[in-house]
């Protein structure tokens, strides 16, 4: 007996404690000033800046470090952890970046240049996107205790922006040393206004760090959580599981169903800039759009205002130009707009519409359902307006295998996507245009090559690098002038901008975006009822973003 | 030979096959990765780094080597019981699979219980009036359920539970407040035993949908399989013979048919247990659950090939574990069996 009843007493609370945990009632209701519930898709495999890669984990860097310099939500450019601009040396070779003193680290050790070379070394050594930076750096040394130099590998004008990388984010050499030369993943000792009490790849919870140098966090701590596909996340908004959801990774009909909700004021939205540009890849060096004819009638018989308004209810703007309008060098009619007359007489100068059917195979992500939705709408636009003469042959294709593709040259109109790693222009047009070895206006090896459009133009790579040389009206006059001359021959086609957004209950403040496009974690807040309720009757500024 | 050298005997030859088979399908999965489209280098840096940075990542990772080199470091930590580390976070296998697949695993035995548990209820409530309208609903809804869309009726169950009632939680294994208990990583347990109500209660009802989702969809398998071996038993000369012995019905059918019919059941419980090792993808995808399935189909996407090749190992060997131990416990009980 003795042995029996020692069994049956677990097993009698462990029944209780079931029954009591199934009958409790929900939580007290959440005050201001409480921690906040943040979903979406993404999952962080690692909080290491030099694992760094993917939106996901730069959202939650952002909030646990600080980057040298910060883009505000206006583009101007603000010192972070730097105190001033930098400056440069005559022959634009090296930069000295006076440094902010009395940060500390999560850690409580301080933040000096010593840190920030450590930091750096270490990016620039095992960092995932490294090549960022020491494509254009040579050295980082400490020249004072509170001032780093950079000795750059060509003078570049973007260098501050360059420096606002959430990636460069320095981290306290103390809690790193073991991990000097392999990433430390499931933590992270910074200097921002949070700091890391929970790591888990679904989750992260982030406290306010009350050492920290700046204005401290407006809510008492964020709750991070992944939830794998998009009608769970919009589940969880909508039932009050989450307070903010971020939109990357939600279905489109999704993002249109809680834009509306905002619309009607049951939801606050908020939108960062649109630094994402959606765009069709062409392959020019093979037929049949090596013909630059044809490539320009292409460029014609693309309706896009019909697309952002059938695909995207219109929160995806058309696009005209491969730098998003935001940003230095913007143009943005420099590609042709649509007009069918002009397209069908350059297919016919082509020879085709005469009973001659141009059949192109446009490939999409498949993965990506907006995509689907896209090359879909366009073939059905085509069929509609210029039937006669082009016939869009639509199949899908995973991501991973279709960039895979893309760079062998088997893809010949390819729609997707990109962001810059910085808000820059040269960071939209480098990676898309440049070229290490060219043929004429073909590019055998470069950015272009595996961009899928192999295209290059005598003296173009010149122009790009020239471009992050110099800086003010020239660089922008010359940024416009290597857009025009894309656009006339048409290896991109630009369709239209993205920008992140995010839900939040009407009880949150709405949320805010930095100029880097990260929704500002540190701003968001819970509105107690009476003042959430006024926000939205009265129609103010909260109730109407 | 007596029956017991016979059956370690049989035993012992399955476990010896177990390392020729892992070897198999550990070859199968690297070679598949390899011809397979797609490069890792394009799933962690994008289509648009540079060439020199695309090198020297390749060079990192070991991609560089020839074929026969990586297969060669492949097998040779594969004996030393060293399955890599993933490729994109950095992170040991064997610590991403230790995370994920007790996920899958809790979840996989709850659905099962349920699935057993309302299965079989189902199953063996027609029997009374075979053919009658309590086994024509038993036989619908064994066909219905089994028939389902995984995914569809995931979505469903999701859509009115936890979106439109509010009753329970849309996914993940627990509230975004509540921090995972401590230990072996089945939530349940390490929560009762450290007495937390709050993780258990998490937990539970975040258990709730996917489980039942599951076990709802599973239940339809041990119905039909219940029912007809039952009627098959119930038919048989051995029960004819209880009966004309003046044997209640009750009797007969729970002392002489029932423990028969279950012996079929006991091998497709085996068979799906040993389905569920693997995860239910579809499940863990729609409730967002962290299981081993959903990290595999992450790892794919990614190419992530050492955390591809480790799961599909580990996993396979488990399977292969199961599937004896289920051979062995039906020999043990069923003195039919021959080997």
């Amino acid at each position: 007996m003795p042995a029996a009843s020692g069994l049956i007493h677990p097993a009698a609370c462990g029944l209780l404690l079931t029954l009591l945990a199934l009958g409790s009632s929900g939580c007290a209701p959440p005050q201001p000033g409480a921690s906040l519930i943040v979903a979406s898709k993404s999952r962080i495999d690692s909080l290491d800046p030099v694992q760094a890669s993917r939106s996901g984990q730069m959202q939650v860097l952002s909030a646990l470090g600080d980057p040298l310099y910060a883009i505000g939500a206006d583009g101007t450019i603000e010192p972070r952890l730097a105190s001033g601009p930098p400056l440069l040396s005559g022959d634009g070779l090296r930069a000295r970046i006076p440094l902010r003193q009395g940060v500390q680290f999560h850690d409580g050790t301080a933040f000096d240049a010593a840190a920030m070379v450590f930091s750096l070394n270490r990016f620039m050594a095992i960092g995932t996107l490294g090549y960022q930076f020491s494509d254009r750096v040579k050295a980082v040394r400490a020249s004072g205790p509170y001032e780093l130099e950079l000795e750059l590998k060509a003078p570049f004008s973007p260098l501050s922006r360059l420096l606002s990388a959430i990636f460069l984010t320095p981290v306290s050499p103390t809690a790193y040393r073991s991990h000097a030369d392999k990433p430390l993943n499931n933590r992270f000792v910074g200097t921002g206004p949070y700091r890391l009490s929970f790591f888990s790849g679904q989750q992260q919870r982030l406290n306010p760090f009350a050492g920290y140098w700046g204005p401290a966090p407006a809510n008492g701590g964020i709750d991070l959580v992944t939830l794998s596909n998009s009608t769970a996340l919009l589940g969880a908004l909508r039932s009050g599981e989450v307070d903010v959801l971020l939109a990357s990774g939600l279905e489109i009909d999704h993002q249109q169903a809680l834009h509306r909700d905002a619309a009607a004021g049951r939801l606050r939205e908020g939108s960062g800039p649109p630094l994402s540009i959606g765009f069709f890849s062409l392959l020019t060096d093979q037929p049949p759009l090596n013909n630059p004819g044809l490539r320009q009638a292409l460029a014609r018989s693309l309706d896009r205002a019909t697309l952002s308004e059938r695909v995207s209810l219109g929160m995806r703007p058309p696009l005209r130009q491969l730098i998003p309008p935001s940003l230095a060098g913007s143009d943005p009619e420099a590609w042709p707009a649509y007009d069918p007359a002009a397209a069908r007489a350059l297919y016919r100068q082509a020879g085709y519409c005469n009973g001659k059917v141009l059949s192109l195979p446009l490939t999409f992500r498949s993965d990506i359902p907006s995509d689907r939705l896209l090359a879909l709408t366009w073939q059905a636009q085509v069929r509609r307006d210029l039937g006669d003469c082009l016939d869009l042959q639509v199949s899908g294709m995973e991501s991973t295998t279709a960039y895979d593709q893309l760079g062998k040259g088997a893809l010949t109109l390819f729609f997707y996507d990109w962001i810059g790693d910085y808000p820059d222009p040269e960071n939209f047009l480098a990676p898309l245009l440049g070229c290490e070895k060219a043929e004429a206006n073909r590019c055998a090896k470069g950015n272009s090559a595996l961009s899928g459009s192999f295209w290059s133009a005598p003296g173009l790579d010149a122009e790009l690098q020239r471009s992050s040389r110099i800086d003010g009206p020239e660089r922008e006059r010359l940024l416009r002038a290597i857009q025009r001359r894309t656009a006339s021959a048409v290896p991109y086609l630009p369709v239209w901008l993205m920008a992140e957004q995010a839900w939040g209950g009407r009880r949150i403040t709405p949320p805010q975006f930095d100029g880097s496009g990260r929704l500002r974690l540190d701003r968001l807040r819970r509105l107690p009822a009476a003042a959430a309720t006024l926000a939205v009757s009265t129609g103010g500024p909260e109730a109407r973003r | 030979m007596s029956r017991r050298s016979e059956l370690l005997r049989y035993f012992g030859a399955r476990l010896a096959l177990a390392p020729l088979m892992l070897w198999l399908i550990s070859s199968l999965v690297f070679l598949l990765l390899r011809v397979a489209p797609g490069d890792p280098i394009d799933a962690l840096l994008g289509p648009k780094a540079p060439a020199a940075a695309r090198a020297a990542l390749r060079h990192q990772l070991g991609l560089d080597q020839p074929l026969p080199v990586q297969y060669g470091q492949f097998l040779g930590d594969l004996l030393h019981g060293n399955l890599g580390v993933s490729q994109a976070s950095k992170e040991p296998v064997t610590t991403i699979i230790q995370a994920s697949l007790p996920a899958s695993l809790e979840l996989g035995l709850v659905a099962l219980l349920i699935a057993a548990v309302l299965g079989l209820a189902v199953g063996f409530s027609g029997i009374a009036r075979p053919e009658g309208k309590v086994d024509l609903a038993g036989r619908l809804f064994g066909i219905g359920t089994y028939a389902l869309p995984p995914f569809w009726a995931a979505m469903v169950v999701q859509l009115v539970f936890a979106v439109w009632l509010g009753w329970l939680p849309v996914g993940g294994r627990l509230p975004a407040t509540v921090l995972p208990p401590e230990g072996s990583g089945f939530y349940l347990f390490d929560s009762l035993r450290a007495g937390n109500l709050q993780q258990l209660q998490g937990a539970l009802r975040h258990l709730v949908l996917p489980a039942s989702t599951l076990g709802l969809l599973l239940s339809g398998i041990f119905t039909n399989a219940l029912r007809l071996n039952l009627r098959r038993a119930l038919g048989s000369d051995y029960v004819e013979a209880a009966r004309s012995r003046g044997l209640s019905e009750t009797r007969v059918v729970l002392r002489h048919a029932l423990p028969n019919a279950l012996l079929p059941v006991l091998t497709i419980t085996g068979i799906t247990v040993a389905s569920l090792i693997g995860g239910a993808l579809l499940i863990e995808v729609t409730y967002s659950w962290p299981g081993i399935a959903a990290r595999l189909q992450e790892a794919i996407a990614q190419r992530d090939y050492p955390l591809v090749q480790g799961i599909v190992v580990v996993v396979a060997a488990l399977v292969v574990l199961v599937t004896v131990a289920v051979d062995l416990l039906v020999a043990l009980l069923d003195p039919r069996v021959r080997f």
